[in-house]
């Protein structure tokens, strides 16, 4: 069932809130366990919030757009009353105090919000197995990573474990799990969704976006978290477009906003991915071929420079935002307690940013990301979107050990769109040996709502 | 020597600097001015940066005749540990004005940044109500060459900031002063929260280094604290132990720009600075320098000086207004604008001295009755409160309209020699306060409307 259909059966009353949340609910108890998607589910206040749901519609009260539909968070959001970590042992016993901007609209649109989920410890990652919590399973590809670093919010989906769920990303932390998860999902310009409330990995890259099993969810749920945040100055002030009804078309109109769409391929990001994944993706791309869409040959000669300028920046602004985890406030200091992944940021970012230094490193990274974006948008001139891979491997299994390198080459694809500062999304394209393949597509700042037209078009196809 | 300052002294407004608290950290119970974002608690980011406080800084940057800023502006995180900085940095912006000036030192530049919490050592507590409380900082080039100079330019600049409006006063200063002498390095003190401070800091600092220099020891490079009860400086830090701040721009607020238009607003709305209006003063109405400092020693009073001119004779009226208003103000611990005494009742108060309707003498109980008036009255409407402090009403009910005339004064003087005659012997013997002890007797007699000077004169010619 869709879940713009399932919205509308919950809003008649055809299906209870409470019963969409007990299904829910008995999965996660049965499932969570082996998958650890899940931190922490508080069951009793989202029965709560069902129940008086149920009530409004019964009574024939207006109710908000999610209304009834379960949503599971991210452990780096603050959700008032919550546990949130971060994944980490510095954060092991804090609360949420308030509310992320994002997790007020939900509210207001009457989203249940189940639980936290699993993350990288402070999001830097890209496997979920850096989580103080343990690892996540990968519901699509059991016994390998679901990818990172939201991979509890993507394994929830891929299992069945919630309607909705909502990560951050930074450097294809939200899309890299989907693709190995093999679930929707969309990272928006930066500035289209708040920030406040999310927890720093690197503030200028940083973007709140959602996982769904079908374009509808990732539709609705952009409607109630994008728009211009009076209290946080890097969101951008738009006419944000009503992405619901981009996706509530008939299969054939869908279709047809596909037809005279210029996509780019782009020659590089096919070269340093996996040849299956790359045959997978050729397919995915002859196939919107057909369906009327003009795919344009690209090239970006800079991609050698994107990892290194990606890091160094993530590495000073995240030694900046953990500076606040220094053990007078918030239990543990950082340093004393965090994983290796973590202390290593910290240290390098501790480094580079010093006086002598900051012409050298930070200040040329600051310099090639300019480049970069300057050079991303020159290629996005001409088409509507670039697709491609979203990932260039294919997710390695639990317990494999990896060097910081190997780790961080799964995020060359996905860490452009951060850099730029570009919407990207990712959609399930096909399967290596039943592992999920996800293809990236992405567009121009602002362009959130045509990646979205895209996806709707092509997943018709499926 | 050489002396530069840097001084941070609180912005005036009603919240924070990137949230909504409240500002009243002094008057509020420890920790309730306080939110996520001044908290900086894990996911808070700043709102944005508050307008009041960026448009005061600019205005207090024009007035300090500075070139404003044309490109963008930013905040930059300055980082380091201490338990009152709860996010380990502290948000600082470059530079809105650079090379100003203000009574020929020149100002180096003028940021904005956040105030830390207060952190009481002792006690093992911090007080968060203070953390992101706007500040301006001042940099001067080191272009005082002694405390002294020191002193009143810090005078001077505090009168600057009181005048715009926008910046709270000394009680809220903390500066760091620089000093160098001939064939010594520069050592900075930090920790000073007062005029007074600095200028002990830099006399006790002087006074060290020139002692290190005449017993040829090396004045090196270094970072002293003040330790304000005991007067003196102590080491806190070499050069080669410098902190590094590792400043990077503050991902969280984007560059901002001022525009051409706001600058001119703000320009067209900002009171002439203080130092400034002086020049004007002596230049414009020919009253000694002096006065001119007094008259602009409070906007308020000098408005009022503008308002009284109109009417009277500009050195007639800054004499008197120096002499006898600031008396009573000083007296009664008041500013001008506190006193409730408005431009109309000074220039009916001196136009009835001139027109010899008061005497000098009850004209000073008159103004000596004006604040305290003001403070007591229960009047609803302006006009009510004017009338309740006319001079002229006053006069009437204290009885000191009229001057005596020739023939009541002489009676009276006759009559206080009659009465009063060991004052009489004691003139006569060479002490000169009897006199004084006379003419008050005549004032006694007619009620104070014996002009003083004439009294004099009559009571030697009938001794
Ligand atoms: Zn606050």
């Amino acid at each position: 069932m869709k879940l713009l259909d399932k919205a509308v059966s919950i809003k008649n009353h055809e299906i209870t809130a409470s019963d969409n949340l007990e299904n829910f609910y008995n999965k996660i108890k049965r499932r969570n366990p082996d998958i650890n998607a899940f931190l922490e589910i508080k069951i009793e206040e989202a029965r709560l919030v069902a129940d008086k749901i149920d009530q409004r519609i019964k009574s024939g009260e207006e109710v908000g757009k999610l209304a009834g539909l379960v949503i599971g968070i991210k452990s780096n959001i603050n959700v008032e009353d919550f546990k949130i970590t971060a994944a980490s042992k510095t954060l092991e016993n804090y609360f949420g105090s308030y509310d992320a901007t994002v997790i007020e609209r939900i509210k207001k649109e009457d989203g249940i919000i189940i639980g936290m989920t699993n993350m990288d410890e402070f999001a830097a990652g890209s496997s979920t197995e850096t989580s103080y919590f343990g690892y996540t399973d990968n519901p699509a590809a059991p016994g390998r990573i679901p990818g990172g670093s939201s991979g509890g919010s993507a394994a929830a989906i891929a299992a069945g474990l919630c309607d909705l769920s909502l990560g951050s990303d930074t450097g294809g932390s939200i899309r890299n799990p989907a693709s190995h998860c093999g679930v929707m999902a969309f990272k928006p310009t930066y500035g289209v969704v708040s920030r406040q409330g999310l927890l720093d990995l690197a503030m200028s890259f940083d973007q709140i976006g959602p996982f769904a099993q079908d374009t509808g969810g990732i539709a609705m749920m952009l409607d109630v978290i994008t728009g211009y945040d009076p209290k946080e100055c890097t969101t951008i002030d738009w006419n944000v477009p009503a992405f619901t009804k981009i996706t509530d078309l008939e299969d054939e109109k869908a279709q047809d906003a596909l037809k005279g769409m210029k996509l780019g391929v782009v020659e590089q990001f096919l070269e340093v991915s996996d040849d299956k994944i790359v045959n997978i993706i050729e397919d995915t791309v002859q196939e919107m071929g057909e369906l009327g869409v003009e795919l344009v040959e690209l090239s970006f000669d800079y991609i050698e420079l994107c990892l290194p300028t990606y890091y160094l920046i993530n590495y000073v602004e995240f030694f900046s935002a953990t500076r606040k985890y220094d053990g007078r406030k918030y239990g543990y200091k950082i340093e004393d307690v965090c994983g290796e992944e973590v202390l290593r940021r910290i240290h390098i970012g501790s480094y580079i940013s010093q006086k002598e230094y900051s012409g050298k490193y930070y200040n040329k990274a600051l310099q090639a990301r300019s480049l970069i974006r300057k050079e991303i948008n020159k290629l996005l001139r001409d088409v509507d979107a670039i697709v491609g891979p979203t990932v260039p491997k294919l997710p390695h299994k639990l317990g494999t050990s990896l060097e910081p390198m190997e780790m961080y080459a799964y995020d060359v694809l996905t860490v452009i769109a951060n850099l730029a500062g570009i919407p990207a999304a990712s959609i399930k394209a096909g399967e290596v040996n039943s592992i999920p393949v996800g293809l990236q597509i992405q567009a121009k700042p602002l362009d959130d709502a045509k990646i979205l037209q895209i996806m709707a078009g092509f997943h018709q196809t499926l | 020597m050489k002396c530069g300052l840097e001084i941070h002294v609180q912005l005036e407004t009603d919240s924070k600097l990137f949230c909504d608290c409240h500002t009243n950290y002094q008057e509020a119970p420890p920790n309730t001015n306080i939110c996520y974002v001044c908290l900086n608690q894990p996911g808070a980011k700043p709102y944005p940066p508050n307008q009041e406080a960026m448009e005061g800084a600019i205005k207090i940057a024009l007035m300090l005749a500075c070139d404003i800023a044309d490109d963008v502006t930013y905040f930059l995180r300055k980082h380091y540990n201490y338990p009152d900085l709860p996010s380990g940095y502290q948000r600082t912006s470059i530079p809105i004005g650079y090379g100003g000036d203000l009574n020929g030192v020149r100002i180096r530049e003028v940021h904005i940044e956040e105030d830390p919490g207060q952190y009481k050592p002792d006690l093992g507590v911090v007080d968060f109500n203070r953390s992101g409380i706007p500040l301006i900082e001042i940099v001067t080039e080191p272009d005082m060459n002694s405390p002294e100079e020191a002193r009143t330019f810090m005078r001077e600049l505090i009168r600057v900031l009181e005048y715009s409006g926008n910046a709270r006063g000394e009680g809220t200063m903390r500066a760091d002063v620089n000093i160098s002498l001939e064939g010594g390095k520069r050592v900075e003190i930090k920790n000073i929260n007062s005029i007074k401070g600095a200028y002990k800091a830099l006399k006790f600092e002087m006074v060290r280094q020139k002692n290190l220099l005449k017993r040829g020891v090396k004045v090196t490079q270094e970072t002293r604290a003040f330790l304000e009860a005991q007067m003196i400086t102590v080491s806190m830090r070499l050069k080669e132990e410098a902190e590094d701040y590792r400043y990077i721009p503050d991902p969280d607020l984007p560059p901002m720009m001022a525009e051409e238009e706001q600058i001119e607003g703000i320009r067209e709305k900002m009171p002439e600075p203080p130092h400034i209006k002086t020049k004007r003063f002596i230049e414009e109405y020919g009253i000694e320098e002096e006065h001119a400092k007094v008259m602009t020693s409070e906007l308020e009073l000098a408005n009022a000086f503008e308002e009284v001119v109109k009417e009277i004779e500009p050195k007639f009226a800054a004499l008197w207004m120096r002499d006898e208003l600031k008396r009573v103000l000083y007296y009664n611990k008041m500013s001008f604008a506190e006193s409730g005494i408005e431009p109309p009742q000074i220039i009916e108060l001196l136009e009835l001295i001139k027109d010899k309707k008061v005497t000098t003498k009850a004209a000073q109980r008159i103004i000596e009755n004006m604040p305290k008036k003001s403070t007591t009255i229960k009047a609803t409407t302006a006009e009510a409160k004017a009338e309740a402090l006319s001079p002229t009403i006053i006069a009437e009910q204290m009885g000191l309209i009229g001057i005596a005339d020739e023939k009541n004064v002489l009676k009276a003087v006759k009559k206080s020699i009659e009465e009063n005659p060991q004052a009489v012997s004691d003139y006569k013997e060479g002490k000169k306060e009897a006199l004084n002890y006379l003419v008050g007797q005549v004032m006694r007699i007619t009620r104070g409307k014996a002009e003083p000077d004439k009294t004099v004169k009559m009571l030697k010619e009938l001794i």
